[in-house]
């Protein structure tokens, strides 16, 4: 398996709703992947999927060759970091100590080593200035790009980002994104569901558009953006590069059947 | 009134000699149902039926009976079955039991209070969820249960005074003995209450402190 990341065949289910009808994806060593699509078809549940957050129902997922399994579910999830749509950063912690607590208690570094670590991750994202200020002292770009260095302080070997600026002001989005857009060029290996046209055409290696439950269609940024084969895939991308409103096409594509 | 100070003076030594006794009842048992009272809570919240279900009917149980019956069960009705405990040690167990229980139903709704979110955050980050309760849940939890939880400690600091009925000679015990000895009850008994308020004062000071010193931005509830 040369992939650093494999999915395989996830189902999901909620009560009689198919959320995930089996979908398979590969990630490579230092590319950066966006799942985009209408809300509702199991974007971000595929995404809790693959770090068990929600247990898939069938389906197999492997890190760097590893199955994931309920054994060594701990120990993977330290090498899959997860970026919330909500931040979840810990609201009794100052900025610094929610990025030190990963080095330092689940890694296992040194006081000194887990400090270290902190202070260069918050210095990645431009956060070194609030290292002292708690989680609600904190604006919601500024909380997530927190949330974006804990995330890179386990030094993980992927990083899966659920809509990471969807619960952000317009104006406070382009700070998130060029974090992002930083980490993609330095070769991290990144899986994300968003809606960030710009970060997708000029960050992403690959476009995965999932509708359904199902991917529909992927490839490269350029090839989907320019020539979407799909026609579902060809409306979606047209309303959020018109609109910027991912919710828009969904609603419109559903009266349009 | 110069009648009442010279009573008061003459018996309060006497009376205060019981602090020690009282306090240290009060603090055994309300330590004890802390840390008892965070078990059960954690088996109401996380643990499979088994365990849920027992923590469950302990806690039924020793809400839905009086705390007095519970003490006299333990020091005069396990020594039937071979169990025998002196009156300090009888006194403090019920009463630790019993803060238990409520502890436990106050834990768990702090608990509960703390958005999922901060959990799965701390699970995907690989933590087990003894450790994302320890290092995340329990921190914040921990400070919003302080103004209920100082309810707990105040009500079982007074509640030691039903010890006496077990024989332990804590302040109200003493209390007891010296209006037998002097018929003065009037005097005694205002004496012996004006203690206790002396205590529960300062123990709802210093939780008040501690509130305040572990205060939170978005966490306390002060600051809303």
């Amino acid at each position: 398996m040369s992939a650093l990341l494999s999915v395989q065949e996830i189902r999901k289910a909620y009560r009689e709703e198919e959320v995930l009808k089996g979908v398979s994806l590969e990630l490579d060593k230092g590319t950066t992947k966006v799942v985009m699509g209408p809300s509702g078809t199991g974007k971000s549940t595929l995404l809790r999927c693959i770090n068990y957050l929600t247990p898939p129902d069938a389906g197999r997922v492997w890190l760097d060759g590893e199955e994931l399994t309920r054994r060594n579910l701990n120990r993977l999830r330290e090498d899959i970091a997860f970026v919330f749509q909500d931040f979840n950063l810990f609201t009794h912690l100052r900025a610094i100590d929610n990025v030190r607590l990963g080095p330092r208690k689940i890694r296992g570094h040194s006081k000194k080593r887990a400090d270290e670590i902190a202070r260069r991750e918050l210095e990645r994202v431009g956060m070194s200035d609030k290292a002292q200020s708690y989680p609600a002292e904190l604006s919601g770009g500024q909380q997530q790009r927190v949330s974006i260095a804990r995330a890179l302080a386990m030094e993980p070997k992927v990083i899966l980002f659920d809509e990471p600026t969807s619960a952000l002001d317009p104006e406070l989005t382009g700070e998130v994104v060029a974090v992002m857009k930083l980490l993609a060029s330095e070769g991290m290996t990144m899986l994300l569901v968003s809606h960030e046209v710009s970060f997708a055409r000029s960050a992403a290696d690959e476009i995965v558009f999932m509708e359904g439950g199902h991917i529909v269609e992927q490839g490269r940024p350029s090839e989907l953006f320019a020539n979407p084969q799909n026609p579902r895939t060809r409306r979606f991308l047209q309303m959020i590069t018109d609109h910027h409103d991912p919710d828009t096409p969904d609603r419109l594509a559903g009266a349009a059947r | 009134m110069n009648e009442f100070l010279d009573f008061a003076a003459e018996h309060l030594p006497y009376i205060l000699a019981g602090v020690p006794t009282t306090l240290a009842l009060w603090a055994i048992a309300i330590t004890f149902g802390f840390f008892f009272g965070l078990v059960l809570a954690w088996c109401r919240i996380y643990a499979p039926a088994l365990p849920y279900w027992a923590a469950t009917t302990y806690i039924e149980v020793f809400r839905g009976t009086p705390m007095l019956v519970q003490m006299l069960f333990i020091y005069l009705g396990l020594p039937e079955i071979g169990i025998t405990l002196d009156p300090f040690s009888s006194a403090a167990v019920a009463i630790g039991l019993n803060t238990s229980a409520y502890q436990a139903e106050y834990f768990r709704g702090a608990i509960q209070s703390i958005p999922l979110g901060q959990m799965n955050a701390a699970r995907s980050m690989g933590m087990t969820d003894l450790q994302g309760l320890i290092y995340v849940v329990l921190p914040q939890a921990l400070r919003r249960v302080i103004p209920q939880w100082s309810n707990e400690a105040i009500l079982e600091l007074k509640f030691t005074s039903i010890a006496f009925a077990v024989g332990v000679t804590e302040l109200t015990a003493r209390a007891e003995t010296i209006g037998f000895k002097t018929f003065r009850f009037f005097e005694i008994f205002l004496i012996v209450a004006a203690v206790y308020l002396v205590l529960t004062a300062t123990v709802a000071q210093i939780l008040q402190f501690v509130e305040r010193r572990t205060a939170v931005p978005g966490l306390s509830l002060q600051s809303q």
